[in-house]
């Protein structure tokens, strides 16, 4: 990397700034986000989203070259494992960041119930954060001087262990990569009270989007360390292959979950839709129209070049990250207690509730929330993003093929 | 033993008093309100709405048997005491919020800031004019009510722990001027819920969520004019 220097004081900067942040709302609670009663989940749970949904990416690399025999894609393999790594360990902290007593976060691992999905996420992104580190290690090891070995000291023949090692962890990191989206789009899901989320559809389509994420991030990471290279041509192209049939699959998995709901005419399932399609119909359109622009940069460039695959990421990235905030807003602009009040026909009345929010002259009870992050909240997520991206920076050399 | 709650809406006048008895026995911030009553249909409280008939509808935390709270908090700190009433462990409780996400009821209350900096934008004074029960309490060593609340945790609806545990009904029911609330054992045939719930055909709201409310209401009778 030419900039490193640069890229690494930039990054380590932002972060200072979050942290600064964070700082103000650990001491004032978080009077200081948006957030109110009803629309008790903001930017910080969609970022969360977005780094879970991140992290798949070189997972599914990898797997792809042992189980389907990929080989182009192994220079890519441990990028790949680092990328789904520093995506978790951002995804933990946005869980970090999102809680108001993040002191008592022991009591997750003192006290689990296990009927809650987010118990089973906790469980199920450490491990695997440690599954991406070990199989990075194993990677790598080949590379290792045997003295400097922590794990497998007395292996012999590193090369033929790497290798091997690697095609038994293939499986089982695809396996916990889709674990990964199903558990947190479970979170979602398994709400019955919000008609936005609880639909069968939301795990796939939560897999769908991190495939092709996980993928843009881990090609564009590979450029930011390789450059542009003659002899990854073919994997440039199966990437940008996944990334586009990826993200058609989940346009297909999101329209027809509207167009079912649209058509049986439900009077919740329409108001999620106006919510969505109507209040922000310009995130609807910047999750749509964004991506397509980057995947078809992608596909129509004949010459690849650096700049266009890094307008083309950051189109994509941008437009999930869209994705996913759009989770939030059609859920909690759309009270589950709405009641058809007596003697009127078929009405729609929303229960109001206390937004928690006491500032003199402001509408107390409220059935709505125009939610806009504030920003000491874009500064904390921005701060989680370069913590996420100093890990990749800080350690790419160790993932850059010799 | 489960307890439950009928609310008579024929009986109810939308007085509010419910509401701010609860607000002020259990100490709640400037900005939360475990029960409100609000008038269906309309946009303004005690006026009638433009279409059907005027009643009053008092909301606050259904105590449901198949809690959704209960069921998504990480830690446990919502949970069932013995006589099935839905609590939450102030001192456990992280605060992530999954819980007021999952319930329906929108009853759900948030510490957004520290109380006693929203008690300042009330002129509120330290030691000064103090309302509400003024012992924290415990119910099986749990620290489920206390005066100030710390922020970053959810409070709700406790059916008035800290009454029922001295023998006392909760506030709303000693307060309600229509007496229109009334509470009791319902795994009792005999008690006087469980008559009104089985003899005048109390219903449950939303109950298409299936979290099983322990609140049920008794609907205004028929107005013939
Ligand atoms: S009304 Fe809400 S807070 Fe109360 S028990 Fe039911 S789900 Fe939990
Ligand atoms: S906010 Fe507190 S009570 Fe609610 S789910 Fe989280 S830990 Fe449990």
């Amino acid at each position: 990397m030419k900039n490193y220097k640069l890229i690494l004081n930039i990054v380590i900067a932002l972060m200072l700034i979050g942290v600064i942040s964070y700082i103000i709302q650990l001491t004032t609670g978080l009077v200081v986000t948006d957030m109110n009663n009803s629309y008790s989940w903001g930017l910080y749970i969609a970022g969360f989203a977005f780094f879970v949904g991140n992290a798949a990416g070189g997972m599914v690399l990898s797997a792809s070259i042992y189980m389907f025999g990929l080989k182009a894609l192994k220079p890519f393999a441990k990028i790949g494992a680092l990328a789904a790594f520093a995506n978790v360990i951002g995804a933990m902290l946005c869980v970090v960041i999102d809680i108001g007593q993040p002191f008592r976060l022991l009591n997750m691992l003192i006290y689990p119930n296990f009927s809650s999905p987010l118990i089973w996420d906790v469980i199920i992104l450490s491990s695997y954060a440690v599954l991406s580190l070990l199989y990075f290690y194993v990677l790598r090891f080949p590379e290792i001087a045997p003295e400097k070995r922590i794990l497998f000291k007395d292996v012999e023949n590193a090369e033929e262990f790497s290798e091997k090692t690697a095609k038994t962890l293939a499986p089982i990191a695809l396996l916990f990569a889709i674990g990964i989206h199903v558990v947190t789009a479970w979170i979602f899901a398994t709400q019955g009270a919000r008609e936005w989320w609880h639909s069968a559809v939301l795990a796939p389509d939560f897999v769908a989007v991190a495939v092709s994420a996980g993928t843009t991030l881990v090609f564009l990471f590979s450029i930011m360390v390789y450059g542009i290279k003659e002899e990854h041509k073919s994997a440039y192209k199966i990437m940008t292959r996944f990334i586009s049939i990826a993200f058609f699959v989940h346009l297909f998995f999101m329209y027809n979950d509207f167009f079912i709901h649209a058509w049986y005419g439900n009077e919740h399932a329409l108001h999620t839709l106006a919510v969505t399609l109507g209040d922000y119909w310009f995130v609807h359109l910047l999750e749509v129209v964004l991506p397509l622009m980057g995947i078809l940069c992608l596909m129509k460039s004949k010459i690849l070049t650096k700049a266009k695959v890094y307008r083309a990421s950051f189109f994509i990235l941008i437009g999930v990250l869209a994705h996913r905030f759009l989770i939030m807003p059609a859920a909690f602009n759309n009270l589950p207690l709405t009641i058809s009040p007596m003697g009127q026909q078929n009405g729609n009345w929303e229960y109001p509730l206390a937004s928690g929010r006491f500032m003199e002259g402001a509408e107390l009870f409220i059935t709505n929330h125009n939610y806009v992050p504030t920003f000491i909240e874009w500064s904390i997520l921005i701060g989680v993003i370069s913590t996420m991206t100093f890990v990749v920076v800080k350690w790419h050399k160790l993932a850059i093929n010799k | 033993m489960r307890i439950g709650m009928v609310i008579d809406l024929e009986k109810c006048l939308g007085c509010r008093t419910c509401a701010v008895a609860c607000k002020q026995h259990n100490a709640q911030p400037p900005g939360n309100w475990w029960n409100r009553v609000f008038t269906p249909g309309s946009k303004y409280h005690l006026i009638k709405p433009e279409l059907g008939s005027q009643y009053f509808l008092p909301v606050s935390c259904q105590h449901c048997d198949n809690a959704a709270c209960e069921k998504v908090c990480p830690v446990g700190a919502t949970f069932y005491s013995k006589d099935k009433a839905v609590l939450v462990d102030y001192d456990r409780c992280i605060g992530c919020r999954y819980c007021m996400s999952a319930c329906p009821y929108g009853v759900r209350q948030f510490n957004w800031e520290d109380p006693k900096e929203t008690h300042k934008k009330i002129e509120w004074i330290e030691g000064g004019n103090n309302y509400g029960y003024q012992e924290e309490h415990k119910y099986d060593d749990r620290l489920v009510y206390s005066p100030i609340r710390e922020k970053g945790i959810v409070e709700k609806c406790t059916f008035c722990v800290q009454y029922m545990d001295a023998g006392e009904k909760p506030a709303c029911v000693r307060a309600c001027t229509g007496e229109a609330r009334v509470i009791g054992d319902l795994d009792d045939p005999n008690s006087e819920v469980s008559r009104m719930i089985n003899n005048k055909g109390a219903y449950t709201l939303i109950p298409e969520k299936g979290t099983k409310p322990k609140v049920f209401y008794l609907p205004p009778k028929r107005k013939d004019n």
